[in-house]
């Protein structure tokens, strides 16, 4: 088992994110976890992260307790995580970003930068290799934060909405990215929005709401499941999907 | 190797100018402006550590000058101690303060950091300026000058060579921040600690041992400094004025690079000395030339953030260019 | 403790004496900290330059004085329009670039600025201590046993009104009301038609203004000279940083604080020392509450 959670709640004062949410990664799958906005989905990769340590709950990683490990320690430990609203490093280019990437598990900067030009062009980010980052544009910044991460040789990948704000030709290109990265063997944890890519790339959805787990299932179950279309699928949905 | 010797041109240049300069020049008063030329490229590099390359922007390191200012000091004059061991006194008690404000670091962000880096200088201004007792209070305490290695009386080509090592030593410690793993990571931790994090980078960390660091480097160059001139003053040694100074040398030569330091401090000091000399007799004018840097600072900070540094190198593309 | 000893006429003497020179002095520091948490809580810049400010109010009572003396408290009427008008100036010229550039560009804005102020008071006048003292200055008031100085009580009635005709206005015209949004949401304000541009200008030029005229007003209580702006400066900060900033409620109790803290630090260890306590006090909040007393969690690490 490569992820493991465990009861974990989080709760910020009044308002409780995240309530008693059990879930478990298996080694090699690609997790899909979907629900409406507010429901706890980043805050639940910001808890596996080490972001934020949980009230109640565990989180097992390769069956070790990294509940409240710091977030630099999670990574090292082959866990990285994606982040929603994209933070590349800026001012530096497409290289260097990749290139710190790397260097979390090599030591020598000359390593890291032909794995990181290794990892640029697997990524389809080539052409941009000197570009800085803030000069690019949203699809490709997205492309970058996964490059980044991906560079930094994780068992185990979580995705916050990668998919975000991509026009349709974009929206491929990652989707099939991420398809060739878990064919490769990399187990993923994916925050998504977008139904059908969703559909087409997990193997085990869990549906997250009001920071509860409502549903858990292959994408057919969930697609046809009650709570989750009134919660967030709508009917439109289903008839499309038929 | 001549490829890597062809990229550092600029510091070649300078370095080997420097080193040559007392062999061949033995007027007092140049010497004495290459001195302080070195000593203040090298405080400004030490501050870059800090600033520059980590990213965390203080306005109070003359603090740390100050403190190895006054340990070198306080050893010789009271304890008739060597100022190197001085020195090595002023260093750890600088890392000391250097954690503090490392951890106000993680603490506070940009101006307010900036903000607490003031009032902690101040805070040691008012200290040794009050404490009659233990630091002569606000007469400063005047350095004797003993001939002597071990007791930094030193010539002034002995002084070129000595300034310059250690000006050399910390272009050095510069380009490893610029180069090497540490130097990338500390990039991503100056861009986005957040990201850098979730990288595996121990940000908050880094980004004290950075701080601790820069300050060590300030102290000895405040004992270097302060065996030089002779003199350690308390409202001079911690002001605002000086820790401004550090930041307006590299702003002007290049923040975040190695050579800036030292092209701000030969530009900014060699302007200075030339008005002073020129200015002499007329007091009002020893504040004009702080009035044209304030002006440059902004000026720089706005239209041209890389400095000379970048300025040089955008006419180098140019003329290179041009010269095709 | 004896209880006739506790608090025989002596003690309540003292301390009525130490509550009146609180608050005194703690309406003078209101006026001074209310600019700039204006500018700060509304354009969100540190402004590094805002002791300067004062200084040139300072300098230019005292010239006032020397050269047609004119008493500081009437050269209020001056001060203000002229600071306000070099705040205009100023942000034209300094700050509207840097409105939207990175915190470090604005830091070293404004310590450019500063300096610039700071070495031009220098070159000008020399770095010689002044001092203006007008008719009103050596008069001593006594009450019930506190003694006061006219100019004390003059300057804080004056910076009491000044300070809340100011938070009247911030609080009850339109000009107020859309400055306060701008401090909320600039985003928010742009897309509702509010010229961010002039807000800030106005904001600053109000700020620059409050505290030439606060610099006027403390002329014959303090020396006067170059770097006289510094030690306010950052008292100032302490005050703003202590009520949270943007909020001038919170100034205005912040000054209190800082003023107490002062006058009982200097009861007990000197003069020469309270800098130290205001300057411990000030690292002490930005540790453990750096959105301030009165302000909101998390408000320090506000800077987009």
């Amino acid at each position: 088992m490569m992820l493991a959670l465990e009861g974990v709640t989080k709760r910020f004062g009044g308002l409780t994110a995240v309530r008693r949410v059990t879930l478990e990664v298996p080694t090699g799958t690609l997790l899909g976890i979907i629900g409406p906005n507010g429901a706890g989905k980043t805050t639940l990769f910001n808890v596996v992260g080490g972001y934020y340590r949980p009230e109640e709950g565990r989180i097992l990683f390769e069956g070790r307790d990294i509940t409240g490990v710091p977030p630099h320690a999670v990574c090292r430990l082959g866990l990285t995580r994606t982040f929603q609203i994209v933070k590349p490093f800026g001012n530096l280019s497409v290289l260097d970003n990749v290139m710190i990437g790397s260097l979390t598990r090599l030591t020598r900067v000359r390593d890291a930068r032909l794995d990181a030009e290794r990892v640029i062009e697997m990524c389809g980010l080539a052409p941009y290799t000197a570009a800085r980052a803030k000069a690019l544009p949203i699809g490709l910044r997205k492309r970058l934060e996964v490059a980044r991460a991906l560079a930094t040789r994780p068992r185990l990948l979580l995705l916050d909405e990668v998919m975000a704000g991509l026009n349709p030709a974009e929206l491929g290109g990652i989707v099939e990215l991420i398809r060739r990265i878990h064919a490769e063997g990399l187990t993923l944890m994916v925050i998504e929005h977008i139904m059908a890519a969703m559909m087409r790339l997990a193997q085990r959805i869990v549906v997250l709401h009001h920071g509860e787990k409502i549903a858990e299932g292959t994408p057919a179950q969930i697609a046809s499941d009650r709570r989750v279309i009134d919660a967030y699928l709508g009917e439109e949905f289903v008839l499309a999907e038929a | 190797m001549r490829a890597r010797l062809a990229r550092h041109r600029g510091a070649v240049v300078f370095f080997g100018l420097a080193a040559l300069a007392p062999l061949f020049v033995h007027d007092a008063f140049f010497l004495d402006s290459l001195i302080l030329i070195l000593l203040w490229g090298a405080l400004s590099a030490a501050w870059n550590v800090a600033s520059g390359y980590a990213g965390q922007v203080s306005l109070g390191h003359a603090a740390f000058f100050g403190i190895g200012a006054y340990s070198a000091a306080l050893l010789s004059t009271r304890w008739q101690q060597s100022p190197w061991l001085g020195m090595l006194v002023g260093v750890i008690v600088s890392i000391a303060a250097g954690s503090v404000i490392g951890y106000l670091s993680n603490r506070l962000r940009g101006p307010y950091f900036a903000l607490s880096t003031i009032a902690f200088s101040q805070v040691l201004l008012i200290v040794a300026s009050r404490w009659r007792g233990f630091t002569a209070g606000s007469e400063g305490i005047p350095v004797p000058f003993r001939p002597g290695f071990s007791t930094l009386g030193l010539s002034h080509p002995a002084w070129v060579y000595l300034a310059l090592s250690l000006a050399l030593l910390y272009y050095l410690v510069q380009l490893y921040f610029e180069r090497s793993r540490v130097g990338y990571q500390l990039a991503g931790v100056r861009e986005d600690e957040d990201a850098a994090a979730a990288l595996g980078i121990a940000s908050r960390q880094l980004k004290v041992i950075a701080v601790m660091l820069s300050a060590a480097l300030s102290s000895i160059g405040g004992t270097l400094w302060a065996q030089y001139v002779g003199f350690v003053d308390p409202f001079y040694v911690f002001s605002v004025d000086l820790s401004v100074r550090f930041a307006l040398n590299t702003i002007i030569g290049g923040i975040g690079t190695a050579m800036g330091p030292y092209l701000g401090s030969i530009f900014i000091t060699s302007l200075e000395t030339y008005l002073r000399a020129t200015f002499s007799g007329k007091t009002g004018y020893a504040g004009g030339y702080l009035v044209i840097y304030g002006c440059a600072l902004i000026l720089v900070v706005r239209f041209a953030p890389e400095g000379l540094t970048g300025i040089a190198a955008r006419l180098r593309s140019r003329f290179m260019a041009i010269a095709r | 403790m004896d209880p006739a000893r506790s608090l025989g006429p002596a003690q309540i003497e003292a301390l009525a004496q130490l509550a009146v020179s609180t608050v005194l002095l703690g309406g003078i520091y209101a006026l001074i900290a209310v600019g700039l948490t204006l500018i700060f809580g509304i354009m969100r810049v540190v402004n590094f330059a805002h002791g300067e400010f004062l200084m040139l109010g300072m300098y230019l009572a005292f010239w006032a004085f020397v050269l047609w003396s004119v008493d500081p408290y009437f050269m209020l009427v001056i001060a203000i329009p002229l600071f306000f008008l070099v705040g205009l100036l100023t942000y034209a010229l300094v700050m509207r670039g840097v409105i939207s550039a990175s915190h470090n560009v604005q830091i070293f804005t404004t310590v450019g600025l500063s300096t610039a102020l700071q070495n031009l008071a220098l070159v000008l006048w020399t770095g010689d201590f002044r001092v203006v003292r007008p008719w009103h200055s050596t008069v001593v008031l006594r009450v019930a046993g506190t003694a006061f100085n006219l100019s004390q009580v003059v300057a804080f009635l004056i910076a009491v009104g000044l300070t809340l005709a100011l938070f009247a206005f911030m609080k009850w015209t339109r000009t107020g009301r859309i400055m306060r949004a701008t401090a909320q949401d600039r985003e928010a304000a742009t897309l509702m038609g509010i010229d961010t541009d002039r807000v800030y200008r106005f904001t600053w030029a109000i700020g620059i203004a409050v505290v030439g005229a606060a610099g006027a007003l403390v002329a014959p209580l303090y020396a006067i000279y170059p770097t006289a702006g510094l030690q306010f400066v950052l008292l100032a900060y302490v005050v703003v940083v202590l009520g949270g900033l943007g909020d001038m409620v919170g100034a205005m109790l912040g000054s209190l604080i800082v003023a107490t803290v002062e006058v009982v630090g200097s009861y007990f260890f000197g003069a020469a020392w309270k800098e130290v306590l205001y300057f411990l006090l000030f690292i002490a909040v930005l540790v453990f509450r750096p959105a301030g007393l009165f302000g909101q969690r998390g408000a320090e690490t506000l800077g987009a």
